[in-house]
């Protein structure tokens, strides 16, 4: 005999008789909703690294000591990116006697990479452009027309050459990223370049490569990168440079895991009752087959191989619905949103086939790998069931891998931690409980109806099933839970955090005599102004009486750090959106002490630790602080936030300047043109461009978990079907039985829905307690917003869980109730 | 009992021992020998509970004896292992039940296929329609079990259990799920085809009648046999 063949035989000769159809249901409603997930996600998330390239104009950025070589470019060419060259340096802008400090950056034809230029030509308005100005022309920021009091059209000189300005910069998109860059913007044609005698052997020069294509392309560049002798820190991407936009993206696709991984553990319980409940229903047919000759070798195979095929068909079906599904949502999308999302990879087709085998495997195999030791004399005595000493290892086995396939999909150690143990502790929780509350109603229902008695009979009568089925049915309410009250809560908090009125402005460098004309000025435009903050600008001169060297540091954020005067703040508390992760905060007899508090990316990339000292000097005085503490900053707040904080009574007596934050409508530019004018040494920094990106991010997360939650319903629907119906067939004779002894159709209505109801309220109840108890650890240790218990968790666990359940139980056993007695008696023959 | 060449069943000093709910041993099959002759057709009757189905399923090696030994067509069945013994049965053993054990998910004919699938025969759709015609069901062989009636449904089973064309045929009551009538043309057919193909016919019933056709009757009572006069 050729089991394989017999297998597919059997499966086809089952499909006609209709049990391996839930089964089948199943897993396609798993592999559907995975791979639509998957592939979705898959598209938002490239949709997020592209919309994060437009605010750094490149996919990666190379900071090089001199121009790439031949070498480096070819490496770019057979990868198929494409590549623009920046140099960027400080020069004296000179006009007539006037003389400016300002940051040149000449770029190539292919300049920007990603996103668009806007330069305003004098008028109103600005146009989105691509490439440099044309030779001979230079392009400058509001800052460099304020304070040099000129207009488009009007000459400025850069070293030999003199260049016609053209046009004002409102937007460039790969400027002020950390750090704050002070000096206003010129920016020239790459072919004059050389023409101004300004670059040459030994001057301060920053050649900033641009990169920009597919992502297998970026990756591989990047391996070859850090493979050839060029750091990490050199290395400079959406994650890195824009902190604020990369805790959102972060922060989104943590949602997006944590739905998709919840809607596949839904369907693997689906699969894991569907297949159970398979497995039972061919105890007999095992038997039969072991007493016609076939050896347990033939068994395994035959229904391994049914698993295996219904995995492929399934898989396939699931797969391509899948793709179908998330195509026809993303054409429903509102147009705003569905614009630039690239094609999903060939990952979530990947994933999908992968799934729809490991989750056959890890939730099936254990029930389908029984049905080999059911002993031939089960043909004689039926109530023999399998001896299963070997399934324990299989379970072991099952756990394995499911573990392993959560892992690989969630991308995200905490977030996988937190739903795997969510779910042993919840299987655990689950298991117990539901025991306690059975045996509980057991000593209650004495005083209940006939008709509640025997609903409630049926469940204590059942225990191990019962358990299993409040078990499955638990963690099915605790998915819905957490894909709707819970990921709502989650995600208004972080809504929340970034209100219509978010700053988008941030004004440096203004002057402590001018502190009150520039609240008074943004006053009247109608601009909310948050606090102004002080801070002194120092320069770092020793670690640890080391001198520092820019030199000594790689290219890259480092180096900028050490070149440019650091800002340091004071602040007498640990501002709200700021996490200790070493250290301890300043207590009020510490307010005048050398104590410096460092934000640890930046610690990590200077190379200090807890204990350091740092020499800073303002001017002709120097000063030395320790580091106290380190901190974790939430970029994504949008609040001035500091990379270096002391204590507030230190620098009192020196130099200070203000630092302010503020809302201002994109339509209102020109209140920053006309403040500029009014202050022409105070600098603003548009985070509008990141604000906006992440909002749109947000949006975008936000619908697709609403779409996510469509199929984690049907597969929690799913879920309560299939557990339904693992007791179908016991309840079936019962009823039947009953119907025979003269039980009314009300009174077995009534004793079924009272047995749906118990069971859904268990269900309801512990499921809810689980939702809010991996809620609370979400929000605290992987999305890090605050958490708030919610009523309304309870009460849709409880209320809904109950309703829901006993519906469909009610629905599913219907027909039963219907049929006459005799029908069903000999159909469960 | 002496052992003889032709003996194609034998037990010696056959024990079978479970423990009863309260715990005390009890002894389903106790300390039976005995042996039958290639061809014969022997019935084992008793009244419900006295051991006869057990003792057939030891006989046909679907349990275990707790001591004593079987052999089965020449072969001792402690010295195979659990699938050691399936393939004996594929190969050489049918088997009749009183509640048929038809695979409900599979027509007439594939129930009848699925032995000669299981011993590796060709034709297996070709051999199980000639059994299936054999039992007059040749116009059903596309019906469901639940679409059969009884009578039906185990004469689809006798065609099953001589598919493979086994040399020992063990049945367990095939008649007691049947009324007198359809039992005793089942019974017909179970005798006729024996005949025709020279099988070893064990039969366990309660039913005098049906025993009192086989060439030899076993009595069976609290686990002990004894040879009844036939």
């Amino acid at each position: 005999m050729n089991p394989w063949y017999m297998a597919w035989r059997m499966l086809r000769r089952e499909w006609r008789a209709g049990e391996i159809r839930i089964v089948l249901l199943a897993l396609i409603v798993a592999t559907t909703s995975l791979v639509s997930v998957t592939a979705l996600s898959d598209r938002l998330e490239q949709a997020f690294e592209k919309q994060g390239s437009e605010l750094i104009a490149a996919d990666l950025v190379v900071e090089l000591p001199e121009p790439p070589d031949r070498e480096l470019i070819e490496q770019a060419e057979d990868r198929g990116l494409a590549h623009t060259l920046a140099v960027e340096f400080r020069s004296v802008a000179v006009r007539g006697n006037e003389t400016l400090l300002t940051e040149v950056k000449a770029v190539g034809p292919e300049y920007p990479l990603r996103g668009r230029l806007r330069v305003s030509a004098g008028g109103d308005g600005s146009l989105a452009v691509s490439g440099p100005p044309a030779t001979g022309e230079a392009w400058v920021d509001t800052q460099l027309i304020a304070r040099m009091g000129i207009a488009v059209g009007d000459s400025l000189s850069l070293g030999r050459t003199t260049f016609t300005i053209a046009g004002v910069i409102t937007f460039e998109p790969d400027r002020g990223g950390m750090g704050f860059s002070l000096a206003p913007r010129v920016m020239i044609n790459e072919t004059d370049l050389t023409a101004t005698g300004l670059v040459g052997p030994g001057s301060r020069v920053d050649y900033r490569w641009m990169l920009a294509g597919e992502p297998p392309g970026i990756q591989a560049m990047r391996a070859w990168l850090l493979d050839n002798g060029v750091a990490e820190g050199e290395l400079e991407d959406v994650r890195n440079a824009r902190p604020r936009f990369r805790s959102a993206l972060d922060r989104g696709t943590s949602f997006l895991s944590l739905a998709t991984l919840v809607s596949v553990l839904l369907a693997g319980i689906a699969i894991s009752r569907a297949t159970q409940y398979y497995a039972r229903r061919h105890w007999d047919h095992a038997a039969i087959m072991r007493c016609l000759g076939a050896t347990q070798a033939d068994i395994t195979r035959i229904y391994v191989g049914q698993l295996v095929v219904l995995s492929l068909a399934g898989g396939l079906a699931g797969s391509v619905l899948g793709y179908v599904a998330q195509q026809g949502l993303v054409w429903m999308l509102p147009a705003m949103m569905s614009v630039d999302l690239p094609l999903p990879s060939y990952r979530p087709l990947l994933v999908g086939l992968a799934a729809s085998l490991m989750a056959v495997l890890g939730f099936g195999l254990p029930a389908m790998a029984r049905l080999r030791e059911v002993p031939a004399m089960r043909v004689i005595r039926r109530e023999l069931g399998p001896v299963p000493p070997r399934v324990r290892v299989l379970y072991g086995a099952a756990a394995a891998v499911i573990t392993g396939f959560v892992f690989w999909l969630a991308d995200n150690t905490a977030l996988a931690l937190w739903i795997i143990g969510g779910t042993a502790g919840t299987l655990l929780l689950l298991a117990g409980a539901a025991a306690a509350m059975i045996r509980l109603l057991g000593r209650w229902r004495g005083g209940l109806g006939a008709s509640w008695r025997f609903g409630i009979g049926s469940l204590v009568r059942r225990g191990g099933s019962t358990v299993a089925q409040v078990v499955a049915l638990g963690i099915g309410v605790m998915g819905l839970l957490l894909l709707t009250v819970v990921r709502t809560d989650l995600f208004n908090a972080w809504d929340e955090r970034l209100p219509a009125d978010t700053p988008n402005h941030f004004l440096i460098n203004i002057q402590a005599d001018q502190v009150a004309g520039v609240e008074a000025f943004l006053e009247d435009n109608g601009a909310d102004v948050s606090r102004l903050t002080p801070l002194v600008r120092a320069r770092l001169t020793a670690i640890n009486d080391e001198p520092v060297d820019p030199d000594d540091y790689e290219q890259g954020f480092a180096r900028r750090m050490v070149q440019r005067a650091a800002n340091l703040s004071w602040l007498a508390e640990l501002p709200e959106d700021n996490e200790l992760v070493a250290g301890q905060w300043w207590s009020p007899d510490q307010w005048d002490a050398g104590l410096v508090s460092v934000e640890r990316d930046y610690a990590e990339a200077l190379g200090l630790s807890m204990g350091d000292e740092l020499t800073y000097r303002v001017a002709d005085r120097t000063f030395d602080v320790h580091v106290h503490n380190l901190r974790e900053v939430s970029w994504d707040s949008f609040s001035p936030n500091f990379f270096l904080i002391v204590p507030p009574d230190l620098l009192a007596d020196f130099p200070q300047s203000y630092i302010t934050s503020f809302y201002l409508p994109a339509e209102r530019g020109d209140v920053i043109a006309r403040l500029i004018e009014r202050f022409p040494n105070v600098t603003d920094i548009d985070v509008d461009a990141v604000l906006t990106q992440v909002r749109r991010l947000m949006d975008r997360v936000n619908w697709s978990l609403q779409f996510i939650f469509v199929f984690a319903l049907l597969a929690g629907a799913l879920v309560l079907v299939a557990a339904v119906q693992t007791t179908r067939a016991e309840r079936r004779r019962e009823i039947a039985v009953l119907r025979a002894l003269g039980a009314q159709q009300r009174q077995l209505r009534l004793g079924l829905l009272s047995e749906f109801a118990v069971l859904g309220l268990l269900s309801g109840l512990l499921g809810a307690v689980a939702a809010g108890l991996i809620g609370f650890g979400l929000a605290e240790l992987v999305f890090d917003i605050p958490y708030r218990w919610s009523l309304e968790l309870w009460l849709v666990g409880l209320l809904g869980g109950g309703a829901g359940i006993a519906l469909i139980g009610y629905l599913a056993s219907r027909p039963d109730i219907k049929a006459t007695a005799w029908q069903v008696l000999r159909q469960s023959e | 009992m002496r052992a003889t060449e032709q003996a194609i069943v034998r037990a010696r000093d056959l024990v079978k021992q479970v423990d009863s709910p309260s715990g005390e041993p009890l002894r389903i099959v106790n300390d039976v020998s005995l042996e039958v002759r290639a061809g014969q057709s022997v019935a084992v009757v008793g009244v419900s509970g006295s051991g006869k189905s057990t003792l057939l399923a030891l006989l046909a090696g679907l349990d275990t004896p707790t001591a004593g030994s079987v052999w089965l067509d020449g072969q001792r069945l402690d010295e195979l292992d659990e699938d050691g013994r399936a393939r004996l049965r594929a190969r050489r053993v049918g088997f009749v039940f009183q509640s048929f054990q038809l695979l409900p998910g599979l027509s007439a004919l594939e129930n009848v296929m699925l032995p000669l699938e299981l011993a590796g025969m060709a034709r297996a759709a070709e051999l199980a329609g000639r059994h299936l015609d054999d039992v007059g069901l040749g116009q059903r062989a596309g019906h469901y079990p639940p679409q059969l009636s009884g009578g039906e449904q185990q004469r689809v089973a006798i065609a099953r259990a001589f598919a493979v064309e086994p040399g020992i045929l063990f049945a367990d009551e095939p008649t007691g799920n049947l009324d007198t009538e359809t039992g005793g043309r089942v019974a017909d057919l179970l005798f006729r085809l024996n005949r025709d193909n020279g099988t070893t016919l064990i039969l366990v019933t309660h039913d005098q009648a049906l025993g009192g056709r086989c060439d030899r009757a076993l009595s069976m009572a609290d686990g002990g046999i004894f040879e009844a006069a036939n």
